[in-house]
């Protein structure tokens, strides 16, 4: 249970940082009349919340994987001896390498490119890869990598459109329609990617799928639909009418939602698909 | 039909598996067989050596001193002359993805 909160709050940190780095970037490039809101004090939060998760995750994985409790010397040999461990050790390079950025108050390009990385790494030991047709885990990965920017740019998009709101943006408008022009594609890529991902993970196994996985996709899937059906109302209804009020209140339960889909996907990750 | 459509999706007819297991081993579960020279079990994925291996034991249940060597899917056991009895081999795995899987498989040795 708390390797599956851990996994949740790392990828829910480096979501958030990476989609509102990426929707900073797109904010001063194509709408330079808005400044990004300051969310210096969120990207330090949910910076230290990644390092912290990182460390949970690496000590219950290998406590996961040597059948024990979690123990240093256990911990130090798959940081040597692994691919999760291998991959752990880039991620936290690109931790630290994201608290000199942040310290150095770096552009939203580096902040992006570097949360991206550390966002998608963990692709690489996922189910998805793991289940990749003909043992090509290139192939998984990179969906599941796919899958999980995507999901960052719609969550930490939200999350930066959240600070426009509190500090009450006068183009606001303006920003809404990026944010929907950008999202529908992220939104567009997650359902591909994920589409795929269940269908190799669940089809591609001789086994029947396991009931509590196949609830927790239900659970996941229906939190999802309830954002689009949120994203939609937001983009077709009430953003031509200019109601941002209703847009705002829309939008931070649609973050609160995303943050559930994100632990959820983090319990996923733990559960066995097939019996 | 659930292959069709796996075959579909993703443009392969190739097993997959989300988690490692045991595909087949040689020699296989509940076979009799002549005193083997050694043992190999093979996965269905990638393994990391320093968690994966095999213990084998005899019909007491006293372990058989085997050494196992793991390389990519499979766990190989070279074992001693097996004497005429049943033998129990305990396996565990653990794939890229962290999970630990293990079990066990009992042979015959025949004179």
């Amino acid at each position: 249970m708390i390797l599956i909160a851990a996994r949740g709050l790392y990828f829910a940190a480096t979501m958030t940082l990476f989609g509102e780095a990426v929707f900073a970037a797109a904010l001063r490039k194509r709408l330079p009349v808005i400044v990004p809101a300051a969310t210096t004090q969120l990207r330090w939060a949910v910076l230290t919340l990644a390092l912290l998760a990182s460390g949970a995750w690496l000590m219950l994985a290998a406590a996961q994987m040597a059948g024990t409790a979690p123990d240093a010397a256990i911990t130090a040999q798959v940081l040597r001896g692994t691919l999760f461990g291998q991959v752990f050790a880039v991620r936290i390079v690109l931790l630290l390498a994201l608290v000199v950025l942040l310290a150095c108050n770096s552009g939203p390009r580096w902040v992006a490119l570097a949360s991206g990385m550390a966002l998608a790494l963990p692709a690489l030991t996922s189910h998805a890869a793991a289940a990749s047709p003909a043992n090509f885990t290139v192939i998984g990965a990179t969906l599941d990598a796919v899958h999980l920017l995507s999901g960052g740019i719609w969550i930490g998009g939200l999350a930066a459109l959240a600070a426009l709101f509190r500090r009450k943006e006068a183009n606001i408008v303006l920003a809404l329609s990026l944010f929907s022009e950008i999202a529908m594609i992220a939104v567009l890529l997650l359902a591909m990617t994920g589409l795929i991902n269940a269908a190799s993970i669940l089809l591609g196994d001789k086994g029947a799928a396991a009931p509590l996985y196949l609830a927790v996709l239900g659970g996941k899937l229906a939190t999802v639909a309830a954002m689009l059906g949120l994203a939609i109302a937001n983009r077709f209804r009430l953003l031509p009418r200019g109601n941002t009020r209703a847009i705002a209140r829309n939008a931070a339960m649609e973050l609160m939602m995303g943050v559930i889909v994100v632990f959820l996907a983090g319990a996923l990750g733990q559960l066995p698909p097939t019996l | 039909m659930k292959r069709i459509i796996a075959a579909g999706l993703l443009f392969t007819t190739a097993p997959a598996f989300a988690h490692a297991r045991l595909t087949d081993s040689v020699p296989a579960a509940n076979a009799s067989v002549k005193a083997p020279g050694q043992i190999r079990l093979h996965f269905s994925e990638t393994l990391e050596p320093a968690f994966s291996g095999a213990t084998l034991k005899d019909a007491a249940g006293k372990t058989i001193p085997a050494s196992a060597a793991v390389g990519g899917t499979a766990v190989t056991l070279i074992a001693p002359v097996l004497r005429p009895g049943a033998y129990t081999v305990e396996w565990h795995g653990v794939g890229h993805d962290t999970h630990r899987v293990d079990g066990h498989f009992t042979f015959k040795v025949i004179p």
